[in-house]
């Protein structure tokens, strides 16, 4: 009997056992979750917004998709060196090119100065990256913009979320509750009442005293440099104008070759996640103005400074070794593969990792922490039904790529001891059920 | 030359009715395939949980296996199975030249529906049937078929699923899934029960889907009134004049 195989399968056990538990957050997210993905599910056949539904759009696109991004990976430090050159010369950007984790946290606390107060939307670039562990390492404030990431920070709510929404599992009137409870309002218990009171006080704040500002960006152009973040509630667009500095935290997997394939991306997160984005921001450059005589002068109304860095860290080596996560580089960050995963729809916020929740932010937790990371964060949960392959918009098989992970997991021990033993009667009687 | 009834080794221990009702079909459209009884297990679960080595040797013996009994041609009644010999089996072995398939392909090919005679003694009866991921992501996928031998049936009406062919949801019992974690499954299994579309029958071609639908089935707590039939079982009984849900 493997000991820490035994260890890490009874973690697992309890977490599940808590999603069956009254008022446990599991079990709050879990009932949410399931409803969200047969809703998200179902959606993808919808046509009542666009003539067409999100899987014809897809479906349309998905070949050409699939190539760009494979071609992406092939050439990954040629479109990073050309993205990075035409960033300088053209964008007036100040770009950075971090070789790891550890060298993107620093430049990134170099380029806070004496800043300890951070404004940031959602970013899960910023995760993979370690800038949320080394803010908070620092002790620098981070204010967050987005509204399902501010309701998660006022519940302290800590476990893996939905990235699209974050925070939506709690009730409309909980959060008009917290929010009289934190503030001492006497808001109304429904959504327009807390949206209503951030517009009046929140978005005064982030008009005027924004000095630092975090995003990543959905694509990035290799062809001009452009950075592209889409929204739907106006705080990307408030953090990247109203600011001196906004500085962007990004893996070199999100440069594509052209202005095109990044606005086709985004348009594909948007109808693939059934998801608004009122803005989509197209940002070459900082805010400038050359009214006067002609003289070019950055810093008008808008950011005095846009600052990229650029991450590698696991990324040239995974295409280069075509190590088991290669497949995963092509991923464009849609997580539309969570709604048609049986492991995600019925296990939620157990199965996911400190990244997110799926299959996907199970590899990231693999890729930094590690195998038992990975095993603790529920890895044996799926089944390799290959439903993320088959929905997916460039063609990653996730499902593939945990079967490996779940391999190697197997061979150091670490698998759940039922499996062991299916293995082992497997290879000696020929029949794991014997 | 040896044609082979491969059938499974979760049937072989827990579906022998099933194997009986398969040998019955396969051997009425073609009584040279046979069953043999020491047929080791294709070992799908490796892929999941072993090395490249241990799997590699493993599928080593099972082709020797075949060959000493001189296999030629065989038919799956397990969706993995298939799936995973006509997948995985021709990538590491260079000269694997068997040819597999599985029993609804079969069944399929021209002429063979015909001779079974199958016709639903009763009125009309309205069925589902589900597809399991192994065939749908089989390197040939099978989802034609099952469609093409419900439809030719007298007097059975086959309706789609709210999810169907490659979009199918999986039942979340594979990969071992449902030895460890039966959470899974019963979550996944109920959730493809509730996409029937007011069928008196869900039809599957999966042991282990069959396996999460009956105990969703037998769990009376989830209400679910709409048996669970595997395809041989129906088939079987559509050939004997006997109605599947008496």
């Amino acid at each position: 009997m493997n000991e820490k195989g035994k260890e890490l399968y009874e973690e697992v056990k309890s977490k599940i056992a808590r999603l069956k538990q009254e008022g446990t957050l599991e079990k709050q997210f879990g009932d949410f979750w399931k409803l969200g993905c047969l809703a998200k599910y179902r959606s993808f056949d919808l046509q009542h917004l666009y003539e067409d539904s999100a899987r014809e759009f897809i479906n349309r696109y998905k070949e050409q998709l699939t190539k760009m991004r494979e071609f992406c990976v092939e050439n990954l430090e040629e479109l990073t060196e050309k993205c990075i050159k035409v960033m300088e010369r053209t964008c007036h950007f100040k770009v950075y090119y971090a070789k790891t984790n550890k060298e993107a946290q620093k430049i990134f606390m170099d380029e806070l100065g004496d800043n300890k107060v951070i404004y940031k939307s959602k970013s899960n670039e910023a995760k993979d990256i370690g800038i949320i562990d080394v803010l908070k390492e620092n002790d620098i404030e981070i204010k967050e913009t987005d509204l399902g990431d501010v309701i998660n920070q006022l519940f302290k709510y800590e476990l893996p979320a939905y990235s699209l929404g974050p925070g939506v599992h709690f009730l409309e009137e909980e959060v008009s509750a917290k929010f009289n409870e934190v503030y001492g309002l006497n808001l109304a218990p429904n959504a327009k009442a807390v949206v209503n009171y951030l517009r009046e006080t929140y978005r005064k704040e982030l008009l005027n005293d924004v000095k630092v500002s975090l995003t990543s960006a959905n694509a990035i152009s290799a062809e001009d440099g452009t950075i592209i973040l889409g929204e739907n509630e106006g705080n990307i667009s408030l953090l990247t104008r109203a600011t001196d500095k906004h500085i962007v935290v990004i893996g070199i997997t999100k440069i594509v070759p052209t202005l095109m394939d990044a606005v086709l991306i985004t348009k594909i997160q948007e109808r693939i996640n059934y998801v608004s984005m009122a803005y989509i921001s197209l940002i070459s450059g900082p805010s400038n103005s050359s009214d006067i005589q002609g003289k070019k002068v950055e810093g008008m109304y808008g950011a005095k400074e846009v600052v990229v860095i650029f991450v590698d860290d696991w990324r040239i080596e995974a295409a280069k070794k075509d190590l088991i996560y290669k497949d995963f580089l092509k991923c464009i960050s849609c997580k539309s593969c969570n709604f048609v995963c049986p492991a995600s729809r019925a296990f939620g916020n157990v199965y996911a990792s400190k990244y997110g929740l799926g299959g996907c932010m199970i590899i990231r937790d693999y890729i930094h922490q590690g195998l038992e990371a990975a095993v603790r964060d529920g890895l044996f949960l799926c089944t390799g039904c290959e439903n993320c392959y088959n929905w997916c918009p460039v063609s990653v098989n996730i499902g593939e790529i945990l079967k490996l992970i779940k391999r190697e997991a197997t061979e150091k021990g670490l698998a759940p001891p039922p499996l062991e033993n299916y293995k082992e009667k497997i290879l000696k009687e020929k029949n794991p059920f014997k | 030359m040896t044609k082979l009834i491969f059938v499974g080794c979760l049937s072989k221990e827990q579906y022998q009715d099933t194997i009986n009702n398969a040998v019955k079909i396969i051997q009425k459209l073609d009584p040279e395939y046979e069953e043999i009884d020491d047929v080791p297990c294709c070992g799908s679960l490796l892929f999941h949980t072993s090395t490249d080595d241990e799997t590699n040797i493993h599928v080593q013996d099972v082709h020797n296996w075949f060959k000493s009994n001189d296999v030629s041609d065989i038919i799956t009644i397990c969706a993995g199975c298939y799936n995973y010999l006509t997948r995985y089996y021709k990538e590491i072995i260079s000269d694997f030249n068997i040819n597999v398939k599985h029993i609804l392909q079969f069944i399929a090919e021209d002429g063979n529906i015909e001779k079974l005679n199958l016709k639903y003694p009763g009125k009309r009866l309205a069925v589902n049937y589900h597809d399991p991921c192994h065939l749908k992501n089989a390197v040939n996928p099978i989802l034609n078929e099952p469609r093409k031998i419900l439809e030719s049936i007298e007097n059975i009406e086959f309706k789609e699923m709210e999810n169907y062919g490659k979009l199918s949801l999986c039942c979340g019992s594979g990969g071992g899934v449902y030895s460890i974690f039966k959470e899974n499954s019963d979550y996944n299994a109920l959730a493809i029960f509730k996409q029937m579309r007011r069928t008196k029958l869900l039809l599957t071609s999966c042991p282990f889907c069959y396996t999460a639908f009956k105990r969703i089935y037998d769990d009376r707590k989830n209400k679910v009134r709409t048996p669970i039939m595997k395809f041989e079982d129906f088939i079987v009984k559509l050939m004997e004049g006997v109605d599947p849900l008496a």
